[in-house]
């Protein structure tokens, strides 16, 4: 479990640095995808099975792809920036934002009260939660929600469409 | 030493702070929501990580993560197509280049 622990979170820190400092976008996002794989990885460590499923599924089948098409469909093809500056303006206060923020919870998770109310070990490793389980609960319990996550989906589908076509129906 | 709830969150914390500085350093439009995108993945890994070493018994955390991940997909996407209308507009996808709004 702990060697696993620290390769995987190797794996997740290095596609995280690397998906947001190379130049080139295409690269970006193939570390994007290393980084949703490590983070699939966590889930199956942690014994939520479907999560890394849902993980490798969604993130790596579906919004990766449709980052790769965004990219293509921009004028970097090969996503190449040239010889142009990578960083936005104020570059400086968004890396200073992000080491205070990192900082702050460091600090806090840190603390000793708060690592007094951690456990340290896994609650009860006897049971594990089944895909069935998992189906079961979002038809009855959580059914209200499903059915407003499914209206959500739909609205943000139609939502994309009539945003990315905005251009070509004014021009007619 | 056993893995522990705080190594996750150590995990979690230093991964969000890499996404919020992609978020807020880079020009790039599609890799600031790349950056957005790594931060809500620590999100949700903290999600789980709460789940197995405290509330092992109970799915909630695990639907809830379900709903979290279906959120972030539909907020990708519509992300997604709004930096397709800006590039539309501007040729270009540079955030430092959409400043209209800028007196």
């Amino acid at each position: 479990m702990e060697i696993a622990f620290w390769i995987l979170s190797a794996i997740t820190v290095m596609g995280a640095i690397m998906a947001i400092s190379l130049r080139n976008v295409m690269h970006c996002l193939l570390s994007l995808i290393l980084f949703f794989f490590g983070i699939a990885g966590h889930y199956f460590l942690l014994h939520a099975e479907f999560l890394g499923a849902v993980q490798i599924l969604i993130y790596i089948g579906a919004v990766a792809v449709l980052i790769a098409l965004a990219t293509m469909l921009t004028r970097h093809i090969t996503g190449e920036e040239g010889p142009r500056e990578v960083l936005g303006g104020k570059w400086w206060a968004g890396m200073g934002t992000a080491a205070i923020i990192a900082g702050l919870l460091w600090a806090i998770i840190r603390k000793d009260a708060l690592a007094r109310l951690l456990p340290t070990e896994a609650a009860n490793i006897s049971y594990t939660a089944l895909v069935g389980d998992i189906g079961r609960a979002l038809v009855a319990d959580w059914v209200v929600p499903l059915e407003a996550m499914a209206v959500l989906l739909t609205a943000a589908l139609i939502g994309a469409v009539v945003i990315a076509l905005e251009e070509v129906i004014r021009k007619r | 030493m056993n893995v522990s709830l705080e190594h996750y969150l150590m995990l979690t914390a230093f991964v969000f702070a890499i996404g919020l500085c992609g978020a807020l350093s880079r020009k790039n439009a599609i890799i600031v929501l790349m950056g957005i995108e790594i931060m809500f993945n620590a999100g949700i890994l903290n999600f789980v990580a709460f789940w197995h070493y405290k509330y092992f018994v109970s799915l909630t955390a695990q639907v809830f993560a379900i709903f979290a991940i279906s959120i972030a997909a539909a907020e990708s996407a519509v992300g997604l197509a709004l930096v397709i209308a800006v590039y539309r507009h501007y040729r270009s996808v540079d955030l430092d280049e959409m400043r209209s709004l800028k007196g």
